[in-house]
């Protein structure tokens, strides 16, 4: 078990990591390596902890989603599809915002305490740490699934290239403890 | 009694439909006259439904949030110098430019301290002020200011169109018979929170907050709401208060089936035999979903409502639902009892949050 500040790292998980190629499709969502990526490392990283469903006492662990950009490739294809006049496919509606796959997350794990989504404006980590420790200072959970993911500006949600190709990844750290009074 | 609150909201300000400024709020939210109107800002001719909630004359959305937080922060007494080292927490529609708005709006309006951008949908902005009481209560800084802000525009309207979330009817009837869904309305807000040892204006003490999840579906509620009732009673046992002393509930309520009958029932399970005597409305009938700003325009209004002593409506009644119990505020405002006021809201992904005010 490692230590960052004042949280106990219980689990941590990248994808890619050796060996990986793109992460297993997530059933309702489409186009975007996203939602796929977000579901992969934080299935990873929950089993690591946990090694199967539900996280015991997962009530009052929280979700910390960090993304700069989001989901570039959602969003691009939404608005190229309502400028040319079309309708977007109804999957995007909810896909379009991080929240969904966060929630996709939670309920497979049984993950109840409160989800967050960030965009950073200095370094994710350091923020989304930042974050998971307000969040369990302040008793609202006891530990975080902080989840990083970025996808790189030409990610055009793995059609014209392999979705974890560089520049696109994510990072899946479960954190504990607290200065909680 | 609740202890003296450690956080006040010390300045606010907001923009929608009804107009600029909290004047403009309160009369539109008392007045209680929906802002829904065919959309005219972009091309709806591709969608199904063409009503929306806007403001004439709005600006972009970057100096939209600059004119709030600086309303805001002259509201409290902030001048230029009373911002060095303020904490700047912003709630908007994620993508590819949120950090570079976020540091730009902080520099524009000379809030020096930490940034934090919030994109969790729906709860972005509540989520940002119970962060920002959290923030101040563990000592990290005296003051912040929480800005959120969503203008109508064509891709997250063509999303609520082809997902069928947008009322059919060109209303939203929250806790009602017959409702059909949420209509989108323009929403730019700001507030200051600061620590009792530093403020010098009080419009309100945030007493309360709450914050908690699903672990249900990605979009659905849990039709028990639990989430939500979890929330709340976190936010009642920051507040140090029982149920029995809400005087209102500006309710999350979009008019969406499901989703108002799960809050329902989070009220009953979170208040028990209080949920059905306390007066609740929605006010997102009125100036519509402002989306990752709902949660400030929201806590604005009640805020302003609870001193003026007046609930607003819950517009768009046509009857009750067996579903939603409740006692809805209709056809026209009605006293306020005590200064204790819950507003709530829910996002995709089960998020849930609870915010406690109580009138200055």
């Amino acid at each position: 078990m490692s230590v960052t500040g004042n949280l106990s790292v219980l689990a941590e998980a990248a994808w890619p990591e050796p060996g990986d190629g793109a992460p297993p499709p997530v059933p309702g969502y489409v186009h975007s390596s996203f939602p796929p990526l977000v579901a992969a490392v934080a299935e990873r990283c929950l089993t690591r902890a946990y090694g199967r469903r539900p996280a015991p006492g997962g009530e009052r662990t929280a979700i910390v989603l960090v993304s700069a950009a989001g989901d570039r490739a959602s969003a691009a294809h939404v608005r190229a599809t309502v400028a040319g006049g079309g309708r977007p496919g109804p999957l995007f509606f909810f896909q379009s915002v991080p929240n969904s796959v966060a929630g996709h997350v939670a309920a497979r794990w049984g993950l109840g305490g409160p989800v967050v989504c960030l965009a950073p404006t200095g370094d994710p980590r350091a923020e989304g740490i930042a974050e998971a420790e307000l969040l369990l200072h302040d008793g609202d959970a006891d530990r975080a699934l902080l989840v990083l993911i970025e996808q790189a500006p030409d990610d055009d949600g793995g059609a014209g290239r392999p979705a974890g190709a560089p520049g696109t990844g994510a990072v899946a750290v479960l954190l504990e403890g607290g200065d909680a009074p | 009694m609740a202890e003296p609150a450690t956080v006040q909201l010390t300045g606010v300000d907001a923009s929608s439909a009804f107009g600029r400024g909290t004047d403009a709020q309160l009369a539109g939210v008392l007045a209680g006259d929906p802002a829904f109107r065919p959309v005219d800002r972009f091309d709806t001719t591709p969608r199904r439904v063409d009503a929306a909630a806007t403001l004439p004359d709005a600006g972009g959305l970057a100096d939209e949030l600059a004119e709030a937080v600086d309303a805001a922060c002259r509201a409290a007494g902030l001048d230029a110098r009373r911002r060095v080292g303020t904490a700047l927490l912003l709630a908007v529609h994620g993508g590819a430019h949120v950090p570079a708005l976020t540091t730009a709006l902080a520099a524009r309006t000379g809030l020096t301290g930490p940034t934090r951008a919030y994109t969790t949908a729906c709860v972005s902005a509540s989520s940002a002020v119970a962060d920002a009481a959290a923030l101040i209560r563990r000592g990290d800084v005296d003051r912040a200011v929480v800005a959120a802000g969503y203008l109508v525009e064509p891709d997250q309207y063509a999303l609520f169109d082809a997902g069928r979330a947008l009322a059919t009817d060109g209303a939203v009837r929250p806790f009602s018979a017959g409702r059909t869904g949420l209509l989108l309305g323009d929403g730019v807000a700001a507030v200051v929170l600061e620590s009792r040892a530093v403020a010098r204006e009080t419009v309100a003490d945030l007493l309360g907050w709450g914050r908690a999840g699903d672990a249900f579906h990605p979009c659905q509620p849990e039709p028990g709401g639990r989430g939500l009732a979890r929330a709340v009673t976190a936010a009642l046992r920051r507040a140090g208060l029982p149920a029995e002393a809400i005087g209102y509930v500006n309710a999350n309520a979009t008019g969406t089936g499901h989703s108002d009958a799960a809050e329902a029932a989070a009220l009953r399970t979170a208040l028990g035999a209080a949920a059905a005597r306390v007066p609740v409305s929605s006010t997102k009938a009125l100036h519509g979903h402002a989306l990752e700003a709902s949660g400030l325009l929201e806590l604005v209004v009640t805020v302003l409502a609870l001193r003026h002593g007046k609930l607003p409506v819950n517009a768009g009644w046509l009857g009750p639902d067996p579903a939603c119990p409740l006692d809805v505020v209709r056809d026209a405002p009605r006293p306020a009892t005590t200064r204790y006021a819950l507003s709530l809201n829910a996002a995709f992904g089960g998020a849930d949050t609870a915010l406690l005010v109580g009138a200055a």
